[in-house]
């Protein structure tokens, strides 16, 4: 550690302006308008509401609809994926030839762009001409995800655990191959079955890197828009509307600014409480396992 | 040597006056653009064919001609609506001219983002088209127009009906209409009331069925969670049963019964409720449908009959690389309840939906003046029949008097005929400043109904309670 | 013996399951692509019958997707190349310099990068358009996309080098101190050559982002800055009638984002997981 704070200061402003002018303004904006009542097709103008708007989203049956939505699809998805992801981390973790092939296989659906993979997944899942669709029928199974609710929720999980799972394997792979060999040997030789091993030895070395992975996709499936928009709008009827893409069409469509502009600062909020009872517990689980 | 003068003379005078009787010549656009060489207008048009033709084959030819350049961007019917929308509102003047769909006309007027063209045909002669022709319009640019004062305020550039397309093949095909026959006891024809679609619909789902092929007898443009829903029930639904203007009272702005709307009527309900139970004839993956998709189930020959946008006649049904079905449809008015009829015909109702669009100039504009110019170019008299040919898109009297418009009314199963004919029983959307809001919270409820959430019913009620809710929030 | 062989299949098993899982979507994408219209709706056929090469001529050559792809480059280049050059002196500046209210600066970078990103479109929108300050246009040009994905890439980068500047030993700036260099010498002698690896993978993965992203692309954009991102978007809003060009259009997306992560995928996770997964 050196140096003065004033040369400190220099390093960092050139990005302090950058960010001030696209992001914290913009922020500040958002605040100012969420005190106001502002439709653009409203023959009233801008009225100040003060915290009216809170008031009536705190209220508002459809976004609490689809918050649960959005949460219920934060909680199955990082579910499915941390799970998956571990239990197929463990599986290939011992060597075996392709693993090079298979790592480079996975990481193709990182690089593709969300609104292409909702495009992508659509194309699989229409109703009756679609793969999918075509060979559940085959089964005598119905699919249509135009028609039901529950098939919708479930194809949008699907399509994200295709996009993120082949990552939190990586990541998960990346981190048991970093293990020292030393406890697993020793609980080898007392006899620990696997299982015993991954419950006493492994689960608690991973965990850092078991709650820093849960920390970014949750956040991330929580604002996720482009892939489920691009997939369902909403899904039949708002089966799959959630919160972020509740909030874009209620201000891109719905015209609704001011009221659109507090359900933005309340979302900040609810994430920057996550965010921080994430990072917390974080930091608080790296030291105990350090501390080991 | 005094006569030669004079005929001379008459001669030249006679040649001066019917010199205005040819169309514009391009040393009048020449003259017209001059002060404004080198000058770029910015406009936004949507993603569709004819907008397609203004970027790709009216703008370099203006450009060419004038040497005014055209930045035309085209995006797809909801992005270019909310662009336009903000450009306006936020008075940033990117553009200079854009797309105005009828049923948003209503809005942007009362919010004066607009200029009024015909001042500026008033003001400056010198750049209005000669052959400009106003009263050659059709009826649709009565939309385009202030009602206190009569001025213009956008060039009609395409109109469309939504019109019953009915497959002439089956139709006519001596074994279907002895199986119909025999079943339903009268001969086959085009429905002409909802009782008689809803039979025919049932028997060639049931006829495709039996035999094996995918066919269907109905479609629709059923996606949850698209505009397109919504303005199916409001546009062709709703009026054929006799509900008109989204079911919304336009003195008090009230949808709900007891506020003296009609929205959740025993009528309007058991419209809608009719509406949600036809989609059983409808090809599966009907609820993935938008207009797109209702026309396109025709062309690939899936569909016997159904309402569809005649947009698409000479854009897609009539295309043979793009449909199965060319030289096998016809058009006409779509079927209404004899009520409604009645109502139409009296002026009082109406059945159909008269859609379509301007170029309008908007009101932070930066170059008015040149886009004034352009909007003409685009909408000029000798280039109309090609809309006509691409796209069915007719908004002038004298396209229909031209001569390739017989072969094309061939070619698009009648429709020009039928336009002609029917015209006067369509409108364009109610006129609602509010439209897009609104359309919105339509589209919420009507899409729940449909997905199964809840009920038609009660969704109608809902429905009709939010938008009053809404309306006195918004001041009206 | 036994056991190992099992544990082998096993394994095996979970690799092809995995692998047909991964490809198959990306497989029947390359299949749609190369279909014509009017067979899209029939019957699912699951292998290639014939190249239809107008559904990726006819974007790219004929329509303005090819303009589109290049301004993503442009954009995603740009962008790239700014934060860098942004985010390294800021990381430096908050690894080696006692800054009070290190931890809070560092929470709200990260905050930015989990926001919603539909809370800015609005004030955004009226920046760029020139209605808050007069004489910024920014709306629809190169420049003012490269600014807006400062608002995630940013405190990303930021993140991500911290971690790898920390693990730099200050002894080695104290030594170029003692050699009397400058602070700008030791970031730019010392730090940089070292962390070279990290601040390439982290050049891909903000590219990556910028090449991905399709909100704000599509609400600050016209004709001049479109992205291929806002381009798939248009087939998907007006979906239908032309799932070939669709296909094709996000296949071409694909490939140079693809490619980048394929060169750097040895890092890809450790960069993804800011740096708390190291490989």
């Amino acid at each position: 550690m050196h140096g003065t704070e004033l040369k400190g200061w220099g390093f960092l402003s050139p990005t302090l302006v950058v960010l001030g002018f696209v992001g914290i303004f913009p922020f500040v904006y958002v605040l100012y308008l969420s005190l106001f009542y502002y439709n653009i097709f409203s023959l009233r103008g801008m009225v100040y509401v003060g915290i009216n708007n809170f008031r009536k989203l705190m209220n508002d049956p459809k976004f609490m609809s689809a918050l649960s939505k959005g949460l219920l699809f934060v909680m199955v998805t990082c579910g499915v994926e941390i799970t998956l992801g571990l239990a197929i981390a463990l599986l290939l973790s011992k060597k075996f030839v392709g693993r090079g092939v298979l790592r480079t296989i996975m990481t193709l659906p990182l690089a593709m762009a969300p609104v292409a993979i909702g495009s992508m997944w659509i194309v699989i899942t229409r109703p009756a001409v679609g793969p999918v669709s075509y060979w559940l029928g085959k089964l005598g199974i119905s699919y249509d995800i135009s028609e039901s609710a529950l098939q919708a929720f479930f194809t949008t999980v699907i399509m994200d655990v295709w996009h993120w799972t082949p990552f939190v394997i990586l990541a998960f792979l990346a981190g048991l191959t970093s293990l020292p060999r030393e406890p697993m040997e020793a609980a080898r030789v007392d006899g620990a079955g696997p299982w015993q091993t991954f419950r006493h030895v492994i689960f608690p070395l991973m965990r850092p890197i078991l709650v820093t992975i849960v920390f970014i996709r949750i956040m991330d499936t929580f604002r996720i828009y482009d892939e489920v928009w691009a997939l369902t709008s909403g899904g039949p009827g708002t089966a799959t509307k959630y919160v972020s893409i509740h909030l874009v069409r209620m201000v891109l469509a719905r015209q609704e600014y001011g009221y659109g502009a507090s359900m933005s600062v309340f979302l900040l909020y609810l994430t920057i409480v996550m965010c921080w009872v994430l990072l917390n517990l974080i930091t608080r689980v790296k030291r105990e396992v350090y501390a080991e | 040597m005094g006569r030669k003068i004079v005929v001379l003379f008459v001669a030249v005078a006679v040649l001066c006056m019917t010199i205005p009787a040819y169309a514009t010549t391009d040393e009048w656009w020449k003259k017209a653009a001059a002060p404004y060489k080198g000058i770029t207008l910015k406009g936004i048009g949507q993603s569709t064919p004819p907008s397609e033709v203004v970027r790709d084959v009216i703008a370099p030819e203006f450009e060419k001609l004038t040497g005014i350049k055209i930045d035309f961007e085209v995006q797809p019917w909801g992005v270019q609506y909310e662009k336009v929308i903000r450009d306006m509102d936020t008075g940033a003047g990117i553009y200079d001219f854009a797309y105005i769909e009828q049923d948003g006309i209503y809005g942007f007027l009362q919010k004066d983002w607009l200029v009024d063209m015909t001042k500026i045909w008033q003001e400056h002669p010198e750049l209005t088209d000669p052959d400009l022709d106003l009263a050659d319009f059709t009826k649709f640019i009565e939309y385009y127009k202030d009602p206190a004062t009569g001025h213009i305020y956008g060039l009609p550039f395409e109109a469309f009906l939504k019109m019953y397309v009915y497959r002439t093949d089956l139709f006519e095909d001596p074994e279907i209409m002895r199986a119909f026959k025999s079943e339903y006891g009268w001969d086959l024809r085009p429905a002409i009331n909802w009782e008689e679609y809803e039979q025919i619909a049932k028997f060639f789902t049931e006829w495709g069925k039996k035999k094996g092929i995918e066919l269907y007898g109905h479609t629709a443009q059923a996606k949850t969670g698209y505009q397109a829903l919504p303005y199916e029930m409001v546009e062709s639904i709703w009026p054929t049963w006799g509900i008109y203007n989204w079911g919304i009272n336009l003195n008090n702005w009230r949808t709900s019964v007891k506020n003296g709307g009609t929205l959740n009527s025993d009528l309007a309900k058991e419209a809608f409720r009719w509406y949600i139970d036809m989609l059983q004839y409808a090809p599966p993956g009907v609820k993935t449908y938008t207009w797109d998709e209702e026309a396109a189930s025709l062309a690939a020959g899936k569909v016997a009959q159904g309402l569809t946008y005649c947009e698409f006649l000479g854009a897609l049904l009539a295309v043979p690389e793009k449909s199965k079905i060319v030289g096998k449809f016809a058009v006409t008015m779509p079927p209404s309840s004899p009520q409604s009829m009645n109502e139409a015909v009296r002026g009082i109702g109406y059945l159909g939906y008269y859609d379509g669009a301007s170029y309008s100039i908007l009101h932070a504009a930066k170059n008015p003046l040149p886009a004034a110019l352009f909007i003409q170019f685009i909408v000029r008299k000798d280039f109309a029949i090609e809309y006509a040919r691409r796209a069915s898109r007719v908004v002038r009297k004298s396209t229909f008097a031209s001569p390739m418009l017989k072969e094309l009314d061939q070619q698009q199963g009648g429709y020009f005929t039928a336009f002609q004919k029917y015209e006067f029983l369509f409108a364009g959307a109610a006129p609602l400043p509010m439209h897009l809001v609104i359309i919105d919270i339509y589209m919420d409820w009507i899409s729940k109904a449909v997905a199964g959430e809840v009920s038609p019913d009660d969704a109608l009620d809902s429905l009709a309670e939010e938008i009053d809710s809404t309306m006195i929030e918004m001041g009206y | 013996m036994q056991n190992r062989r099992a544990k082998l299949i096993f394994i095996y098993i979970a690799f092809i399951g995995m692998a047909v899982a991964v490809l198959f979507p990306l497989y029947w994408t390359l299949l749609v692509s190369t279909t014509t219209k009017i067979a899209l709706f029939e019957k699912p056929i699951p292998y290639i019958t014939g190249f239809v090469v107008e559904n990726y001529s006819r974007p790219f050559l004929t329509d303005l997707y090819g303009g589109y792809l290049l301004n993503s480059l442009i954009i995603a280049s740009g962008n790239a190349a700014l934060v860098l050059a942004l985010a390294i002196p800021a990381a430096y500046a908050l690894c080696r310099f006692k800054i009070r209210g290190r931890e809070h600066i560092f929470f709200w970078l990260i905050t930015n990068r989990m926001a919603p990103p539909a809370s800015f479109i609005i004030p955004l929108y009226m920046i760029f358009s020139g209605s808050v300050f007069r004489g910024i246009r920014l709306m629809d040009t190169h420049l003012g996309m490269i600014l807006v994905y400062c608002i995630f890439n940013l405190p990303f980068a930021i993140w991500l080098l911290k971690g790898m500047i920390d693990a730099i030993p200050v002894e080695l700036d104290e030594a170029a101190v003692v050699d009397g260099c400058s602070y700008l010498g030791i970031l730019w002698k010392i730090i940089i050559p070292v962390a070279k690896p990290s601040i390439a993978v982290t050049a891909v993965l903000i590219w990556l982002f910028s090449w991905n992203e399709m909100l704000f692309a599509s609400v600050l954009t016209g004709t001049r800055a479109n992205t291929i991102t806002c381009g798939v978007l248009k087939f998907v809003t007006v979906v239908g009638i032309d799932w070939g060009e669709m296909a094709a259009v996000s296949i071409v997306c694909l490939i140079p984002a693809a490619i980048l992560v394929g060169v750097a995928q040895k890092h890809i996770v450790a960069g993804l997981s800011f740096g708390a997964v190291k490989e």
